[in-house]
């Protein structure tokens, strides 16, 4: 490839919609340039002038002390027995952390919203919705898979009670690979396998 | 007086030989350039690099402002940052493989070639980013790497929501089912009694209401509950109606 060949695509700006759009592109070419005039979007959003971003280091403190806060009310809203109203405030609080521009930390991402994940995933199965708790669960494992035992617990446990055994056993097997043998996990393990043994009889 | 005739036959000679490494040197490297060429490439074409410089190169009215290229770099630094990682986990497994014989050295020389691209590419977007604002050089690659750790984040979070949607929707059904075959099971019940004994139909059909509430105090909707029971209960000398409670109840369950 010659240093400075390249492709010249059919391009164009819209100043008022600020979007890069191409005729006729093909679906690579054109989430491509959603991304772009996503990520562009972000970029005049900043505060400095220059409009580049900054560095990773240091964070802006504000996001983080907002996701705090809707995780806190969560927490209470839980405490006080409002199941539903403590959904609905994580789900708020992970949007957030989710939202966070793409790029500060990633890292922080992961950590804020695996909390926040884990604990919607036990206020959902407050309410006995297995469904939605195993996938919160299963969310923030994806995003904090070592010591994040609470959640390959609930997780586990929401399979259980949707009776889905084996992929509970296997589940478990995993998690307990990953925390090496956390006490709850242990428990849950020996009760699927009971489950488990009972049900071939 | 100098023998031109003497003279000429060394220098003959001379121009024969350059002449002859010359033509073999140029044959050489045109049949090794052809050969490099025809390896196949690496990587797919770089598009947020098209897009960058497609960008850069319009003119006039449709020059774009500074904020579009900043982000197409910057789309452009991302993806770069997913090619030197493939680059460098690679890079290990393919020379091993080459030392054991398992891959051809053509393979290897495609990877060098990528390589050496890729190097050149970074060294590229970071000048191109000090010409748009100096100093941005040196962090450009910190921000295109977390963009690219958010990019998987997002991905996977967007898959599991996916995921999550589908197991709720199966999970509802399965429920409805249970609770159907549940209440199928209590109707055989009933009618078995009630066939055996005409007199305490009331009495079961009674009996039956509290269990079916009970049994579904745990799902969301209790309110419908009630009224489901209700048509049952006052009617509830007959099969027939109490079927129906049961059938409603099914309806209600799904919902």
């Amino acid at each position: 490839m010659d240093a400075l060949a390249f492709t010249q695509l059919p391009l164009a700006y819209d100043p008022d919609t600020k979007a890069v759009s191409s005729p006729s592109a093909p679906p690579s070419l054109a989430a491509e340039l959603a991304d772009l005039t996503a990520l562009h979007k972000s970029l005049l959003a900043l505060d400095n002038p220059s409009k580049v971003p900054p560095p990773p280091v240091p964070v802006n403190p504000r996001r983080s002390a907002q996701i705090q806060k809707l995780r806190e009310s969560g927490n209470a809203a839980y405490r006080k027995g409002q199941h539903h109203e403590a959904v609905k405030l994580y789900g708020l609080g992970i949007s957030m952390a989710l939202s966070r521009p793409d790029w500060e930390p990633a890292s922080l991402v992961r950590e804020e919203a695996s909390g926040l994940f884990a604990n919607r995933a036990q206020a959902h199965m407050a309410v006995q919705q297995w469904a939605e708790g195993g996938g919160d669960a299963k969310c923030s494992v994806e995003l904090k898979k070592v010591g994040n035992a609470k959640a390959w617990w609930r997780r586990g446990k929401c399979l259980c009670e949707m009776g889905r055994w084996e992929e509970a056993r296997e589940w478990v097997r995993e998690g307990l690979g990953m925390e090496g043998g956390e006490a709850d996990l242990v428990a849950l393990s020996k009760e699927i396998d009971a489950a488990l043994e009972k049900r071939r009889k | 007086m100098v023998d031109w005739l003497g003279l000429a036959i060394p220098f003959a000679y001379l121009a024969v030989l350059i002449g002859s490494m010359a033509t073999f040197s140029s044959l050489y490297r045109k049949r090794k350039a052809a050969k490099a060429a025809s390896l196949g490439p690496w990587f797919p074409p770089h598009l947020q690099r098209n897009i960058y410089l497609s960008l850069l190169h319009l003119e006039g009215s449709k020059k774009v402002p500074d904020t579009v290229l900043k982000a197409a770099l910057l789309r452009r630094a991302t993806e770069d940052i997913h090619r030197i990682i493939a680059v460098r986990t690679g890079k290990q497994a393919c020379s091993n493989l080459l030392q054991r014989g398992s891959v051809g050295d053509e393979l290897w020389q495609r990877f060098q070639r990528a390589e050496r691209e890729t190097e050149e590419e970074l060294r590229d977007v970071v000048n191109e980013a000090n010409g748009i604002q100096p100093g941005w050089g040196q962090t450009i690659f910190q921000s295109a790497n977390e963009i690219a750790n958010h990019d998987l984040i997002r991905r996977r979070i967007a898959e599991e929501e996916t995921e999550t949607a589908r197991e709720k929707d199966w999970w509802e059904k399965k429920r409805a089912g249970i609770q159907s075959d549940f209440m199928r099971e209590l109707e055989d019940e009933k009618r078995s009694t009630s066939a055996t004994m005409d007199a305490p139909v009331l009495a079961t059909n009674k009996g039956g209401a509290p269990v079916n509430a009970g049994t579904r105090g745990g799902s969301d909707d209790d309110a419908v509950l009630v009224e489901a029971g209700g048509p049952a209960a006052p009617g509830g000398t007959q099969q027939q109606t109490s079927g129906g409670g049961g059938g409603g109840k099914k309806k209600k369950g799904k919902k």
